[in-house]
């Protein structure tokens, strides 16, 4: 009994730490998962996760703009900096591999951190190729790699047209990829028109896309795990 | 003189002096270089950021084919960061159309913030070139049509100089710190528009867009930003624009506050709305989509768009952002014609 307090506790104050950007808290409370021998996943996803969860709503309701949105995401990391050693491997039943990065020509890369972040959260193996990435590179790197998942960032309508060019060669190379891309200037129409799986207009659209991916990833999972114990 | 025989030119002068005019203009203060443009001569994009002469002739194109009602340069924005110190790079080697980017910052950790503008400003990196292309632009062309070109606002020099994610955590944390840089970019971007002012530029567009709503909240703009972009404004001698995009409807009153002469906006914003808000008389210039309409769309949903615009009751059709250059000649002329046989 005191044990689950102690671990609602704890969840609580990760959440918290998360919605009010305080780096320190999150990295105390992270600690103190480590100290108590609570589960580290479980304290990612629904202390942290479902912090983060919480700023994507104070975002979509404009309480919270971009700057709050970093400084939450640096609180997320200092903690998972401390808890990720600590995750047992997992078993999603997917394999969890994305390149990520934004397009030659564009210096921008929030929105592709923010996505970035929500893959760490994951587990996935994040290749992140940074920002002004030269087209090929995207190839090459989901070639070398053999990630099923690429995603495209650009945040200007000046250098969005060379996400095109990376979807075609991509498609040519491995016609069963996925491909997300994000961005501004980027739309619905867009993605369809270029072949894009799935598209993420701004940052909080790229927050709710990742976190309902994380959902359905940690469904996939309980749904295995009470296979395992059925 | 007939209001009906106007030229462009004194169409938009009159404008801006809020006198009466026959129709909206069709202009922009953001680039328009079109590759139709630059393939009449025999332009290369990725050199005509570094030449005068390539850089008037490609963007004087955009008047002589289609008649838009404007001639405006640079193309880029990366002429104040460079003069600041930061390398660029124009992509060269790139068969594609790719846009300067700034290479290397200036700032690249909090206890840096604390530049100075260089000696000699005024003539570091292209800003004399900038103001050789618009004495040869006004040549040309600047008895039919006016000769725009634009500075960056504080904040988004701000992001170019240092990186954007520090810049806004420090916005937030340290807002004296932040504003103590703006004020002395503010000075910059004076000295910058006044060398643009005597090369002869007519009007003179303020890109403040990293400071949109979609970034930044409207409380923040107010405090933090605004008071920037008023201390350049207030120093401009030619009529400004102050453009903003994305996320803008709740800031139009601090825009028009600042004392630009008009604001330019983007398709995010409900024009109709804003409209409402800041009266008859403010000049509101937006706001169609200059990729998904003009460069993607049809000329059927151009010639919608075009129309909205001016229904919803803009002062002058105008772009969003830059237009990309592919824009196909149909879709320009189109929307040209829609504009000019426009009534209220």
């Amino acid at each position: 009994m005191a044990a689950d307090e102690k671990k609602k506790e704890l969840l609580e104050r990760l959440r918290n730490a998360v919605i009010q950007y305080d780096e320190d808290a999150a990295k105390e409370a992270s600690q103190e998962v480590l100290d108590v021998g609570m589960n580290a996943n479980d304290a990612i996803f629904n202390g942290l996760v479902s912090g983060m969860e919480e700023v994507g709503r104070l975002f979509e309701a404009q309480e919270y703009f971009v700057p709050e949105l970093l400084m939450c995401a640096d609180a997320l990391y200092a903690g998972l900096d401390i808890l990720k050693p600590h995750v047992e491997q997992l078993d999603l039943g997917v394999k969890g591999s994305v390149v990520i990065g934004t397009v030659e020509g564009d210096v921008h890369d929030i929105g592709k951190n923010i996505v970035k972040m929500m893959f760490d959260v994951a587990g996935f193996n994040v290749y992140d190729l940074g920002r002004d990435v030269p087209l090929d590179k995207f190839v090459e790197e989901q070639v070398r790699t053999d990630s099923d998942l690429v995603c495209l960032s650009a945040m200007m309508t000046t250098t969005m047209t060379g996400m095109k060019k990376v979807i075609d060669n991509l498609r040519t190379k491995n016609p069963n990829v996925k491909i997300m891309i994000g961005g501004a200037p980027v739309s619905a129409d867009i993605a369809e028109k270029w072949g894009a799986d799935g598209y993420a207009k701004d940052a909080n659209n790229a927050l709710k896309d990742a976190i309902n991916m994380i959902s359905s990833l940690k469904k996939l999972k309980e749904e295995a795990e009470a296979k395992k114990r059925g | 003189m007939s209001i009906t025989t106007m030229t462009a030119k004194e169409r938009i002068l009159k404008l801006f002096a809020g006198e009466e005019v026959d129709r909206p203009p069709c202009f922009s203060g953001m680039g328009n270089v079109t590759t139709e443009g630059l393939k009449s001569l025999g332009y290369k994009f990725a050199a005509s950021h570094l030449d005068a002469k390539m850089m008037a002739g490609a963007a004087s194109t955009t008047y002589k084919l289609f008649g838009f009602e404007c001639g405006v340069i640079p193309f880029d924005l990366c002429v104040e960061a460079e003069a600041l110190g930061c390398d660029i790079n124009v992509y060269a080697h790139s068969e594609d159309l790719l846009y300067p980017t700034i290479k290397t910052k200036l700032i690249h950790k909090e206890d840096e913030m604390e530049i100075s503008i260089p000696s000699g400003f005024q003539d570091r990196g292209r800003i004399p070139l900038v103001c050789e292309a618009i004495g040869l632009m006004k040549k040309d062309i600047g008895g039919d049509v006016p000769i725009g070109t634009y500075v960056l606002g504080p904040f988004t020099l701000a992001g170019q100089i240092m990186e954007l994610n520090d810049l806004l955590k420090l916005s937030f944390k340290k807002p004296e710190k932040v504003g103590k840089l703006l004020d002395l970019l503010a000075d910059a971007i004076v000295t910058v528009a006044g060398q643009f002012e005597k090369a002869g530029a007519d009007y003179i567009t303020v890109r403040e867009m990293g400071a949109t709503s979609d970034v930044l909240s409207p409380r923040v703009f107010k405090n933090l930003i605004q008071p920037y972009i008023k201390k350049i404004v207030d120093k401009l001698t030619v009529p400004s624009v102050l453009h903003i995009c994305g996320k803008t409807n709740d800031i139009v009153p601090f825009m028009i506050e600042t004392g630009a002469k008009a604001i330019s906006v983007d398709q995010k914003n409900d024009v109709a709305e804003s409209r409402k808000k800041l009266g008859k008389d403010a000049l509101i210039f937006g706001n169609y989509d200059p990729y998904n309409v003009l460069v993607a769309g049809t000329p059927e949903m151009v010639k919608e768009t075009i129309k909205k615009c001016m229904d919803d009751g803009v002062s002058a059709v105008w772009p969003g952002c830059d237009i990309w250059p592919t824009v196909p000649a149909e879709n320009i002329r189109t929307m040209m014609d829609e504009v000019k046989k426009y009534r209220r």
